[in-house]
This record gives structure tokens, C-alpha cells and sequence, in this order.
């Protein structure tokens, strides 16, 4: 009995020397990477906690992005919601909608933190930005990239993957034919993402009414009077002509490249650290191809995720999340993410740096995304996409592709049903935000 | 204060519904045990539903404190989200729940009006129906020819039942791997034969994929019932039929399999609520779904419309009907179904 006595004295003791010294604001940040991703966002969270003694950030891995969204949702209907959370692309309008968030914007400005937001890399800052005033932070942007097998385009005689879908299409059929590789190109697993959204980007092709939806929530899609009909049908015709493989579910479409089965793979950005850590090829990478007709292509869109800051917590958490995103916005931290990550530098600045460093002396791949994200200037084909429902009218359409690639329906056919079943989609987001104008009170 | 406890199987299996006062079955009626007289009015009730009584005294309170547990495990799982999922089946919510609209039966009508749910539907009817006969028919092979073994009978159905200690999850990437037509090993096999086998492409094939990975996950299920239930078998009945010159097979067809019925009857709901409800990590793991939609089951299409595309009142709806149907189904089954069925020994 007197010893624990005892104990509890010494315990309180201590926990009465812990006391005075300051407390560091903590805050939570969940996010959606994983493997070596998580293990880099890690290290950037440890530097940013080590740098200042006033906050710390907790990083939370809480599974994928479906799993974050579903988890920060539940977290937020428990009145317990985290003060960031990393979101992908597609759930931009259900975020900014959901009049759970705090924009970012409005919070840096509170809190006197001065970004240059303009400074970001444009189809960085249009997509996360609404009327010019920046909702999420950028964190990890990506865009697709061509991936390439060396040594299959010397040995069929070429030197490197043409520009043109047209003349890559020769190209992959000679190497297929010459029996150099098994498969000219690999299916990726979110080609919805770059063969058909990045894929009208690229060709000035429009997507849906209303500049793609930047201009309002009446926006219908209309992607089945464009040239996604014939990249689809192009798509099904490699496919049956083996010059395509399917990777499926159980193995993942990386590993067909980087195993050197198959010659092409048109892949994120992101892939640079696994890439470079599995291939056993003799790999590059260069710019998506565009169509023959169309001269100069366009920009490509990103995909990846940013930052969103929630509504429901105290002044002094608002300002260790405004300090954290401050850091994340430096060039610095962005240089090293994109050196870290593969995830391009979110800001003309901190690129420049990277250059100036001669970074891209040896690691040329790494520029490929830059330099495709901001050539020439984004018009309404080409700023991004502002659907809502974004993943349910994109899965709605990764079917119906599916159905073309099982032979059950014509391209036609597929990308009209395709257009007709998000627009029911697209139909019932606009119901259910009739009349709602984003978050703009400050927290 | 009584408490009435139904006992439809003889050998104290748990029944799969209870079944409350007016039944009319008769089944179990030769299990009420003579020699207690209960007061007129429960003796009734005994001899309509086949009911044995257990008696704990008076007052409520014993009965609903042994209740508590699982009213208590009902509510939580059951009843309030039962609740929560017919609420939320009539509105039209974003997914914080910040903008809330009622909208009547607007997310069943536009259910129906789907052709992707009319798919949806059928794919489960094959799925279940494929799967159910191909777990029975399995798990009555392996049940019959380890009642035939003497030596080391235990290893066998050690072995046999492996499968059930696997997760789902990985059971379908197990045979998703072995299956991609890329590498897949037993993939290949199929090539060489001249099967252009591909799930990723071939709907038909997909379905296949996901029915042998749900059936194998639930053949050792079945079979440990069936071995139970082949040891139930009186031997003077098989000796006899011995003796009149049956091979092993006649006699498993002709008095082991009618015997069996009950068994094979709680078996078949047991694996149409498997296929309806429990395959839903081998569909994730194996086709997510597709491609194009053929695998792409009820429950599965209740994950993703609720949790990926965060359509939360379609997805409320289809899990109403969901239950609805296997509800009826149910009930069904042992209206019709049962009486056919022989539980007499």
C-alpha cells in the first residue's frame, strides 16, 4: 500500500515538473499516402515539427483516399473532425461544398502569413481555386507522363516514342510485330484520369458544358462528340490486336513496365520513386503524345491532392495549421518533396530553384511534368475539371469503357451511355447544392 | 414468465430463424419431450410450433437480464442502423450531412429506373445460385469420401477446413494472382489448353473467378455440417442396406443424401446469405466489380455507391431492399421449402 502511495506521489511529481514548460499546440493532419510516400510526408511533418517549438503536427495515415474521405466525413458528422486532411482531385467540389471547410486562403490572410498564390504553377493553382481565391493547399500534384522501355524503341530502331498518337501507334505495332516486347503499352489502372481527361486537355478537346464546369454546377458533360470516342476506339483496337495488355486486379500495371514485358506505360509523375527503385529496365520518360491535327497540344490537368483545412476548432490550432501550410508552401519544402516524391514543385519559384540547383541535369524525367503542366496558356478545355460526383460519373464511365473492351458495345454507344449516366449524376449534385455558394465566412 | 426456446433440429444444431408462436410447420413436434405438463393454453402453443419450455420462475427479471446481451447487440447493429439506413433512404444528403432534402421514394424510383441496378440484380442471382451449388456440391463430395476414410480421418478434415481460417481479402488475391491471365500461374495453365481465359476482360470469365474464390472460402463451412450430419446416419440403417448388396454410392444417394435434408436446407440459406452479404471482400480483392459491372453485386454496389461515390441515400436504398429481399427469401424458403423437407429420422 505504501508503495503505491508512493508511486502516485512520483508520478504526480513528475507530471507537475512536465508542466511548466510550454505546451505545443498539436494538430492532426490525415492523409492518404503510403509506402515510401508516407515515409517521405513523415519526414516532412518531423521537419516541420523540429524547426519551430510551438506546434506540432501529427500526421495520420488513414488508409486511401476513399478511406480518408469516408473517415474524415464520419469524424466531421462526430463533431470531432482533424484540422487538415489530404483529398485527391476529384473530391474538389464535394469539398468546397460541404461547408465543412476553412479556405485556405482566407486563413493565411487571418492569420498574416503573406503567399504568394499566384506564384503557383497555373493549372496547380486553377484547379484548387475557386473565383481566384486558392480553397486547398497544393500538397502533391502529379500529372501523367510517358513512360518508355530504351532499349525496345533502340532495338525496333527508334529513337525515342513519337509525339503523335499517330505515329506512336507504328511504332508500338513494329516493336509488337518484330516481337521485341509481348505488349507494346500497358492499360494504366486510372486511365480514365490520363487517357481521357489529360487526353482532352492535351488535344484542346472540352469535356462538359460550362468550361468543364468552372462556371457552374448546370455543366453536362459532352465527351461523346470528341475525340475521346476514337482515342476509346483506338484503345480497344490495341487491345484486341494484343499491342495492349490489361494488367488486371491481383498485379499491378507498374510492375508489366518495369519487368520490361511491355515497351510503354503512360503513368503519374508520382511513380518516379518506384520506378526508380523496381525497374530492371533501361526506362525514361517523355511528354504524353497528342493527336497528329492538333498543333501545339495543350497543357496536361494534375491529379494528386491538397490540403483542406476543416471548420470547428480553436484559434490557436488555426494557427499552428497556418504555420504548418506556410512551410508546405516554401520553396524550399517543395523542392525537396519534388526530389523526394517524383510530385512536381507546386510554384514557378520553387522550380526555378530545382533548375538553378542543376536538379534536372540528373534527373531529366523529373521535368517532364513541369514543363508539361505549364506550356502554352490553359484555356476552359485545358484549366481542369469542376464536375461534382466526380468519382461516381467517372466510374459510371470506366464501365462503360470496360463494356467496349469486352466487346459489348461500340465506342459510340459506350461514351453516349457514358454521358447520359453522368449527367443523371452531375444532375443530382446540382439538386442538392442548388443555390450554394462555397464557404467564404473566415474561421 | 416463460421463455420459450425452439429447438427445429433434433441434434441441437441453432436454428437458422426462429421461429415464433402461430408457425404452423410441424416441424420438431416429435421433439418435445413428454412427461411435463404445461398449463392449456402454452401446451397449445407447444404442440402448434414444436416449443420446449424452460421455466425461470417468476417475474421479468432473470429472462431479460440473460436477454439483455444480445437485445443490447441487436440494437447497436441492428435496429438503429436498420433505422438510420430507412431514413437515410428517403433523403437526398451530401455526404457531411450539412444540406439535408427530403425527396419521398425519389432514390428507389431512380434504382429501378437503372439499368446498371436491373444488372446488378441479375449478376447476383447467377453469383449466388453458381456459388450455392457449387459449395454443396463440393463440400457432399469431400464430406462423403472422408466418411469413407478410416485412417487419419482427422488430418483430412483438418486440412479441408483451412480455407475457412483464411481472410477473404487475401483469399481473393490468392486467386485473383493465380488467375491473371499475365502471370497467373493456373492462368496459363488454361492458355495452354486454348482457353483464352481473362477476367479482366471477359465478363463471363470474372464471374467464374469470383464464384470459385467465394465457393472455395465456403466449401469447408458445409462440409463440417455435412460430416456432423453423415455421423448422425444411424449405422443399422447403412448396415442393412449393406447387407441387401448397396455400394457405398447408393447408399450415400439413397439414405445418407434424404437423411441429410435438414442439414442441406439450413446450408443452402446459410450460403445464399454468405453469397449475399459476406462475399464482399473477395469481389474487392478479386474484380472490384467489373469489368463493366459483372461482378458487380448488390452488397458490393452498396460499398461503393455509399463509401466511394459517398451517394449515401442511393446507397441506404439499395441496402433497404437488399435486406427486404433476402428477408423474403428467407421466409420463403422455409414456408415453401420446409415442408418438404424430411427431419424425421
Amino acid at each position: 500500500m505504501g508503495r503505491k502511495v508512493a508511486f502516485i506521489a512520483a508520478l504526480f511529481g513528475a507530471l507537475a515538473l512536465a508542466g511548466p514548460v510550454q505546451a505545443r499546440v498539436e494538430v492532426q493532419w490525415w492523409h492518404a499516402m503510403s509506402g515510401v510516400l508516407a515515409d517521405r510526408l513523415n519526414e516532412l511533418v518531423e521537419k516541420f515539427n523540429t524547426s519551430q517549438d510551438k506546434y506540432t503536427v501529427v500526421a495520420v495515415a488513414k488508409g486511401n483516399y476513399d478511406e480518408v474521405t469516408n473517415g474524415v466525413i464520419a469524424a466531421y458528422r462526430a463533431k470531432r473532425p482533424p484540422e487538415m486532411v489530404q483529398i485527391a482531385e476529384r473530391g474538389y467540389m464535394t469539398m468546397l461544398l460541404s461547408g465543412a471547410v476553412v479556405p485556405v486562403q482566407d486563413l493565411m490572410d487571418q492569420k498574416g502569413y503573406k503567399i504568394d498564390f499566384s506564384d503557383f504553377i497555373k493549372p496547380v493553382a486553377s484547379f484548387w481555386s475557386y473565383k481566384g481565391r486558392m480553397s486547398a493547399m497544393p500538397f502533391n500534384s502529379s500529372t501523367p507522363i510517358f513512360w518508355y522501355n530504351k532499349d525496345h524503341f533502340q532495338k525496333a530502331g527508334f529513337d525515342k516514342p513519337a509525339d503523335t498518337w499517330q505515329e506512336l501507334e507504328k511504332q508500338l505495332y513494329t516493336i509488337k510485330s518484330k516481337g521485341i516486347s509481348e505488349c507494346g503499352t500497358v492499360l494504366p489502372g486510372d486511365f480514365y484520369w490520363s487517357l481521357l481527361e489529360n487526353y482532352s486537355a492535351i488535344n484542346n478537346q472540352p469535356y462538359g458544358t460550362l468550361a468543364n464546369g468552372f462556371d457552374g454546377l448546370g455543366t453536362e458533360f459532352v465527351y461523346n462528340k470528341t475525340k475521346v470516342v476514337s482515342q476509346v476506339a483506338r484503345l480497344k483496337k490495341w487491345l484486341d490486336d494484343g499491342v495492349m495488355q490489361i494488367a488486371g486486379q491481383g498485379f499491378s500495371p507498374e510492375q508489366l513496365f518495369t519487368s520490361g514485358r511491355c515497351s510503354t506505360f503512360v503513368n503519374s509523375t508520382a511513380s518516379h520513386g518506384n520506378i526508380e527503385r523496381n525497374a530492371t529496365i533501361n526506362w525514361s520518360a517523355t511528354f504524353l503524345p497528342h493527336e497528329s491535327d492538333v498543333n501545339p497540344p495543350l497543357n496536361s490537368t494534375i491529379g494528386g491532392g491538397a490540403i483542406w483545412v476543416l471548420k470547428g476548432h480553436t484559434p490557436e490550432r488555426y494557427e499552428a495549421v497556418a504555420a504548418f501550410l506556410n512551410f508546405v508552401a516554401q520553396p524550399e519544402t517543395q523542392v525537396w518533396w519534388h526530389g523526394a516524391t517524383g510530385y512536381v514543385p507546386a510554384t514557378n519559384r520553387a522550380y526555378a530553384l530545382a533548375r538553378e540547383r542543376g536538379y534536372y541535369k540528373d534527373h531529366p524525367t523529373r521535368e517532364i511534368a513541369v514543363l508539361q503542366l505549364s506550356r502554352g496558356t490553359p484555356n476552359e478545355n485545358s484549366r481542369g475539371f469542376r464536375f461534382g460526383n466526380f468519382v461516381q460519373t467517372m466510374l459510371a464511365q470506366r464501365q462503360e469503357v470496360e463494356a467496349v473492351f469486352a466487346g459489348q458495345k461500340q465506342p459510340q454507344q459506350a461514351m453516349d451511355d457514358a454521358v447520359k449516366r453522368g449527367n443523371e449524376i452531375l444532375r443530382q449534385f446540382e439538386k442538392l447544392n442548388a443555390g450554394k455558394t462555397p464557404e467564404t465566412e473566415r474561421p | 414468465m416463460t421463455l420459450r426456446l425452439s429447438i427445429p433440429w433434433r441434434d441441437g444444431r441453432a436454428p437458422v430463424l426462429q421461429r415464433h408462436g402461430g408457425g404452423q410447420s410441424k416441424v420438431g413436434t416429435g421433439a418435445v419431450a413428454g412427461g411435463y405438463r404445461a398449463p392449456v393454453k402454452a401446451r397449445r402453443r407447444e404442440q402448434e410450433a414444436g416449443l420446449k419450455r424452460a421455466n425461470f420462475g417468476d417475474g421479468p427479471g432473470l429472462p431479460t437480464l440473460l436477454l439483455l446481451p444480445q437485445l443490447l447487440i441487436l440494437l447497436f447493429f441492428f435496429f438503429i442502423p436498420s433505422l438510420r439506413a430507412l431514413t437515410q433512404s428517403v433523403l437526398l444528403s451530401d455526404p457531411f450531412g450539412t444540406n439535408v432534402q427530403f425527396v419521398w421514394f425519389d432514390n428507389f424510383k431512380m434504382l429501378f429506373a437503372s439499368s446498371e441496378y436491373r444488372q446488378s440484380i441479375a449478376v447476383t442471382f447467377w453469383f449466388t445460385v453458381a456459388q450455392n451449388v457449387l459449395t454443396l456440391g463440393s463440400a457432399l463430395v469431400l464430406a462423403f469420401a472422408t466418411d469413407r476414410i478410416v485412417r487419419g480421418r482427422s488430418i483430412y478434415r483438418t486440412i479441408i477446413l483451412l480455407p475457412y481460417a483464411i481472410a477473404p481479402a487475401i483469399a481473393g488475391i490468392l486467386w485473383a494472382f493465380l488467375f491473371n491471365p499475365a502471370v497467373g500461374p493456373l492462368a496459363q495453365v488454361l492458355h495452354s489448353f486454348g482457353i483464352a481465359w481473362d477476367p479482366n476482360l471477359n465478363p463471363t470469365d470474372a464471374l467464374i473467378l469470383v464464384t470459385l474464390a467465394a465457393s472455395w472460402k465456403h466449401i469447408c463451412y458445409d462440409y463440417i455440417f455435412l460430416v456432423v450430419g453423415l455421423l448422425a446416419v444411424p449405422v443399422s440403417l447403412m448396415e442393412a442396406a449393406a447387407v441387401d448388396g448397396a455400394g457405398p454410392i447408393r447408399r450415400f444417394v439413397s439414405i445418407a443424401l434424404p437423411m441429410l435434408g435438414p442439414t442441406i436446407f439450413f446450408l443452402t440459406v446459410m450460403n445464399f446469405i454468405y453469397g449475399f452479404f459476406e462475399t464482399f471482400a473477395i469481389i474487392d480483392a478479386v474484380t472490384k466489380g467489373g469489368p463493366a459491372g459483372a461482378t458487380n453485386i448488390l452488397v458490393y454496389k452498396v460499398f461503393v455507391d455509399g463509401f466511394v461515390n459517398l451517394d449515401l441515400g442511393s446507397s441506404a436504398a439499395q441496402s433497404v431492399l437488399l435486406m427486404s429481399f433476402v428477408l423474403i427469401c428467407t421466409l420463403l424458403q422455409f414456408r415453401y421449402f420446409d415442408r418438404k423437407v424430411n427431419y424425421g429420422v
